[in-house]
């Protein structure tokens, strides 16, 4: 079933992007991370409206009263936040429920690479077997794993003269762009000392070491489906105009606040 | 969401990357077999197996402990001073001799797939890097060769004109010479090729392809002849066999063709891929399929045994004497001993 539904639809949507675009295997992966996001975009935007009404709430006089008063009994605490997530109408996963269904979207872009690039008599007897009958695979078998200076069914390292050690590039971008990613997308917090904020923290610093990690042990198309899908999550925060650049760039919000002050001031005294 | 309920997703995610198909690399093939007079060398995941031909018990294995880095799925070779050859995936060619000691070995780029060819006093290994290595007996890098695409098939031999005949997954067979690796011709055939071109006496070559097609061309300048198309994907080369070849599909055909024009002579139905080259004798074809079936057919197409000997078998079956070998996987024997009409001689199951 997980073939069936999952799998074979994405190797052959990748042989049939790869066969357009040249027998370019490393585009082929780009234009696929592009196309699943489109598609992923409602929930995206569910994810923010989700964020947003939490937000609303954490503001909230209830939320600050429930702080107060079990600040010592966590887990009364939370039972009251469940509480009151039901009574507004909010639920709690929709903030990471598109993370979670990016999961099996991650895996099964993993296994569709590994099986369309068939670097073993095993996997191209595998790779024939789940390739659709309109798909002309014998004119795109076997699939050019180059791409840049990458073998994409390899953990990616770049191996420059008088370094012994070959560099994780590609597991280097993608700590940088998920720890981006993360922090962009993290609205400021009302009480940065209450759980949530913790969590989010949390999350901020340990998602981009995973990922890190995951691209380092993992071949390199993995590692640029991680980095392209988080530059094009960014772009979709800008495009709708929610990005956080203050959690990026400390003093963003005041200092843009006091540029705006003295030209107020003086287009008044022109007046 | 809890913190800890978080890090527990992300152990999960990790597992099921992991789970599901391992690192960036797992070896995937099947075995790899050969045998003289008195022993069988089987490849077969992380050793390599000396069996004894009388009675099927083992000589000895290399390495003496597995380990995960080393994993064995081509044919060895056996050399005129007694070497056996052997590629694995960790991308290394050994040497072994006759107890299964490493005598030397040899690096290349990527993994060994098809097995060696050894002819007179030289060493033709193949290497998924895209090169063909040539080496002297001793393991000294003579020339290499080097085509656009992982090579997968052994090459094939032409003494009378110094050639070998390499089939790369580029589409490509070239035609080399022997004696410097300089190339003679080169000929597009159309999609990969993963199985060793078979030489006729004709002056005449015969090779199938990912397209599911069989091509004759000429051996001195590559020209095509003929092509055949065939109900399914060929994997291994045909045998030649005088004036026919035979060969299976990955669908199950297996068929004769006529080598002056490619006309199909007879095709039969069998259980199962056949993903060897099929083993021809005086009168009778032998041939396994993946359903775990070992066929004897005459000539003329007509069954005259199938014995189901269990698991999958994509290796060859190789003879010795009047014993069929086959190498299953997915079974406890990891070898079979047949005699000619059908009855099992021996079985050998690893130690472990």
């Amino acid at each position: 079933m997980w073939d069936v539904l999952i799998i074979n639809p994405m190797v052959n949507l990748l042989l049939g992007i790869y066969s357009v675009l040249g027998h370019n295997f490393g585009l082929a992966i780009i234009v696929f991370t592009i196309l699943i996001r489109l598609v992923t975009h409602p929930l995206t935007v569910s994810q923010l409206k989700g964020t947003q009404k939490m937000q609303e709430m954490q503001t909230s006089k209830k939320w600050q009263e429930l702080q107060k008063k079990y600040k010592d009994d966590k887990q009364k605490l939370q039972q009251e936040q469940l509480k009151l997530y039901q009574e507004m109408g909010i639920n709690p996963m929709s903030s990471c429920l598109p993370t979670v269904i990016q999961f099996p979207i991650m895996i099964g872009l993993y296994q569709a690479i590994m099986r369309a690039l068939a670097v073993t008599p095993g996997q191209l007897l595998d790779l024939s077997r789940h390739i659709y009958p309109f798909i002309n695979s014998a004119a795109l078998i076997p699939l050019n794993n180059r791409f840049l200076w990458m073998d994409l069914s390899q953990p990616d390292r770049l191996f420059i003269p008088g370094i012994s050690i070959g560099i994780p590039i590609l597991a280097i971008l993608v700590v940088i762009t998920t720890y981006f990613q993360s922090k962009m997308m993290t609205p400021p917090s009302a009480n940065p000392g209450d759980s949530s904020s913790q969590m989010a923290q949390t999350m901020n610093l340990t998602m981009p070491l995973f990922m890190g990690y995951i691209s380092y042990l993992y071949s390199s198309g993995l590692a640029l489906y991680f980095v392209v899908g988080n530059l094009i999550y960014i772009a979709q925060y800008a495009a709708m105009g929610k990005l956080n650049w203050q959690n990026v760039i400390p003093g963003f919000l005041k200092n843009s606040a006091k540029e705006v002050a003295p030209k107020k001031e003086a287009s008044l005294k022109k007046k | 969401m809890k913190t800890k309920h978080l890090i527990i997703s992300i152990i999960i995610l990790a597992g099921l990357l992991s789970a599901c198909s391992g690192a960036a690399f797992t070896p995937s093939g099947w075995p790899g077999l050969t045998a003289d007079q008195n022993t069988a060398y089987l490849a077969s995941a992380q050793f390599v197996y000396a069996v004894d031909l009388s009675n099927g018990s083992q000589k000895w294995r290399f390495p003496e402990k597995a380990s995960s880095s080393v994993t064995f799925y081509s044919d060895p070779g056996v050399t005129p001073d007694k070497q056996i050859i052997v590629g694995s995936y960790d991308k290394i060619l050994y040497s072994l001799n006759t107890d299964g000691k490493q005598t030397w070995t040899n690096k290349g780029n990527d993994h060994f797939i098809a097995g060696p060819l050894i002819m007179d006093q030289a060493i033709y290994a193949p290497n998924a890097d895209k090169n063909l290595y040539a080496y002297d007996l001793k393991g000294n890098l003579l020339w290499q060769f080097k085509t656009n695409g992982p090579i997968w098939a052994m090459p094939a031999t032409d003494k009378a004109c110094g050639c070998l005949y390499v089939a790369s997954m580029d589409h490509f067979i070239y035609s080399i010479s022997t004696q410097n690796g300089s190339q003679n011709w080169k000929t597009d055939l159309g999609s990969a090729l993963t199985g060793t071109p078979a030489v006729g006496t004709d002056g005449k070559l015969y090779d199938g392809n990912y397209n599911s097609e069989m091509i004759g061309l000429n051996a001195s300048d590559g020209k095509i002849n003929w092509r055949t198309p065939l109900k399914g994907r060929t994997w291994s080369g045909p045998a030649v066999d005088g004036d026919r070849i035979y060969f299976g599909d990955l669908n199950g055909n297996f068929y004769a063709l006529q080598t002056s024009d490619g006309k199909i002579l007879w095709q039969i139905q069998a259980d199962g891929g056949i993903f060897g080259t099929p083993l021809v004798t005086k009168d009778t074809i032998y041939f396994a399929t993946e359903a775990g079936s070992v066929y004897a057919v005459d000539k003329t197409g007509k069954v005259v045994w199938n014995l189901p000997v269990g698991g999958k078998i994509y290796t060859a079956p190789v003879s010795s004497g009047d014993m069929i070998l086959v190498a299953p996987t997915g079974e406890q024997a990891a070898l079979i001993a047949l005699n000619t009409g059908g009855t099992q001689r021996w079985s050998f199951t690893p130690p472990k």
